[in-house]
């Protein structure tokens, strides 16, 4: 019991990390690779500024959230739009902003290597985790607070994709971009809005994150961007719902695999996963199938 | 000279083996596959030889040769069980692949020597092998761009439909760039290992794709002479650019931003761009001093029809 508790809170932070990813992905079309690089600078600029003064648990995941609404904001206008601008195809467009994003995460990734010697580093606070027992199980105050804001944002995100009109513009952008535009989707406004929600979602994680585990390593957002890739193919690309599950299914997975005592197979559980759904169901558990046309 | 040889021999060395490593994405890239196996074949290839030379005691040819050969095994069965994958996909798989060899590293136990990897596999490399290595593949790697086989490689990039119209196998040229791509990227990891000894499940990383990647959008995508402008510019920049020092990775993430923004095919295509302009100096001078010289007229020149429809305004 305690393990299916520890997986839901686990399933909860790659959800929160998930979700930002597969959003922009879904709909707007850009796979973001600094992705990982935001959700951990977020979480470092809250550790740097807590360094003199502890700062309070809302304000420090209130600085990450923002921290992580404006870089991925910034991306998208510094480098992407300009890639898609300069692009001469869909196609072309998709490569190159993979490549530009891997270059962007390159940087916060090396100042904050510098800055902790790629030491963990953790967010300076006032604040302790509670740990509530009951039934002989253990759940700390923040695995609560990540349990809760995983399964209340990816819930709420799936049902205003859903019902919005804004959601419905989104998902418009997702099937048809131009046409979409044609019918008075604003593509530009869109698609800022979407990687801020995107950015703030990845600050959000990386605070948490951070707080839950009191420490995290400049590289873990690399290691995380895989797994989320993974919980997209898995969910289906387009599906909130499927990454809601996705999310889980993984953290599942893998507690179960460490569990057994196989914990250096823990990684080789995501990668596989990538690999029997792309073979099996291309487009995912919950995703529609992708009509190209040429 | 020779001093200076002698003193840069490790710069000399990597230049190479980063270039066989680029190359060993360039290759699936160039028939429109965005694949990364390539560097999950040089950790196969570093690991196959490295056990033959420690566990079997293998000389140093025959530990190369098995593990370029077992790399480029690995990465046709992965060619064939994902070759209907397109795009971001293909390439999220084969980086699952290449991770999947890091994992399976960790866990060799004894063969592989776990997480602390494999040691006192030590070669008998020299700067000459690794030079004749790179450019045997080079060689043939030129006539994959040349003639009637290039023209039927960038179609396969370029429109793979017209291309299956035309009666070319597009599936078979994909599958064969799997092979491709893991036999060059097998001999790099074999010779980047039996020259440094050792090989350890940390050096076949995600660093090891965006170096690769780097080297190539950098350099310029199309043709091997890219990849190796890449690998001059990332080996020796490093040497040149002393006082960026502890800024080097920030320095490459801009350059890689940069790149991909601003040079769709690399600094290749920059100097190709360059090197036609300078070539059709004539042509332009007197379209411009015609105002306009009716399109057959220029079609005839050389046929370099493409020029005015581009610079013809001006």
């Amino acid at each position: 019991m305690q393990d299916l508790l520890n997986a839901a809170t686990l399933g909860s932070i790659y959800l929160l990390f998930t979700l930002g990813m597969a959003l922009a992905w879904g709909t707007i079309g850009i796979l973001n690779f600094a992705h990982g690089a935001t959700f951990m600078f977020s979480a470092f600029v809250a550790h740097v500024l807590s360094r003199e003064t502890p700062l309070p648990f809302l304000a420090a995941v209130a600085i990450s959230v923002v921290v992580g609404a404006l870089m991925s904001v910034a991306t998208q206008v510094l480098a992407f739009q300009q890639i898609i601008k300069r692009a001469k195809s869909q196609h072309h467009a998709e490569l190159r902003i993979l490549i530009g994003g891997i270059g962007v995460a390159a940087i916060p990734l090396a100042i904050a290597q510098r800055e902790t010697k790629s030491s963990p580093f953790g967010i300076n606070s006032d604040y302790t985790a509670t740990v509530f027992e009951f039934a002989g199980l253990r759940l700390s105050s923040t695995a609560l607070v990540i349990l809760i804001a995983g399964l209340g944002i990816g819930i709420g995100l799936t049902v205003w994709l859903r019902r919005s009109r804004q959601g419905l513009a989104l998902r418009a952008l997702g099937v048809d971009a131009e046409t979409s535009a044609g019918m008075g989707v604003n593509r530009q406004v869109m698609a800022i809005g979407t990687m801020a929600v995107a950015g703030a979602l990845a600050g959000l994680a990386g605070a948490l994150l951070t707080f839950h585990l009191s420490a995290i390593a400049p590289e873990t957002g690399d290691q995380l961007i895989i797994k989320a890739f993974a919980i997209v193919v898995l969910g289906g690309l387009g599906s909130m719902a499927g990454a809601v599950i996705g999310s889980y299914v993984l953290a599942g997975t893998e507690t179960l695999v460490l569990v057994a005592g196989h914990g250096t197979w823990v990684d080789a559980v995501s990668f596989g996963l990538i690999f029997l759904i792309l073979l099996v169901r291309p487009q995912g558990l919950l995703g529609r199938k992708e009509v190209r046309r040429t | 000279m020779n001093d200076w040889y002698l003193s840069n021999i490790v710069l000399v060395q990597s230049t190479f083996t980063t270039l066989l490593l680029a190359l060993s994405v360039q290759i699936p890239m160039r028939m429109g596959v965005f694949s990364f196996a390539g560097i999950g074949a040089y950790g196969i290839g570093g690991y196959v030889a490295a056990m033959c030379m420690v566990h079997r005691e293998w000389t140093t040819v025959p530990a190369i040769v098995a593990g370029t050969l077992a790399a480029g095994i690995a990465t046709f069965l992965l060619g064939l069980v994902v070759q209907r994958l397109t795009g971001l996909y293909m390439g999220m798989a084969t980086i699952a692949f290449t991770l999947i060899v890091a994992v399976l590293a960790v866990n060799g136990g004894e063969w592989t020597g776990g997480a602390s990897g494999l040691f006192g596999a030590l070669g008998d490399i020299t700067t000459g092998l690794i030079i004749g290595c790179a450019v045997v593949v080079v060689v043939l790697l030129q006539f994959t761009e040349m003639g009637g086989l290039g023209r039927r490689i960038d179609t396969v990039r370029e429109d793979p439909e017209l291309a299956n119209a035309m009666g070319i196998n597009v599936a078979r040229y994909r599958r064969l760039s799997f092979l491709a791509s893991g036999l060059v990227g097998g001999l790099a990891g074999a010779l980047v290992t039996l020259l440094r000894s050792t090989i350890t499940p940390d050096l076949v990383n995600f660093h090891l794709v965006v170096l690769a990647l780097t080297v190539i959008v950098v350099g310029g995508s199309g043709s091997w002479i890219g990849a190796l402008i890449g690998s001059l510019i990332f080996v020796w920049l490093p040497t040149w650019l002393v006082f960026i020092g502890e800024w080097e990775e920030i320095v490459y993430g801009v350059i890689v931003a940069l790149a991909a923004i601003f040079l769709p095919s690399g600094v290749l295509g920059v100097a190709k761009n360059l090197w036609h302009r300078f070539r059709t100096r004539d042509e332009r001078a007197r379209l411009k001093a015609g105002g306009g010289t009716p399109a057959g007229e220029t079609g005839d020149a050389g046929g370099r029809g493409l020029v005015p429809s581009v610079e013809g305004e001006a």
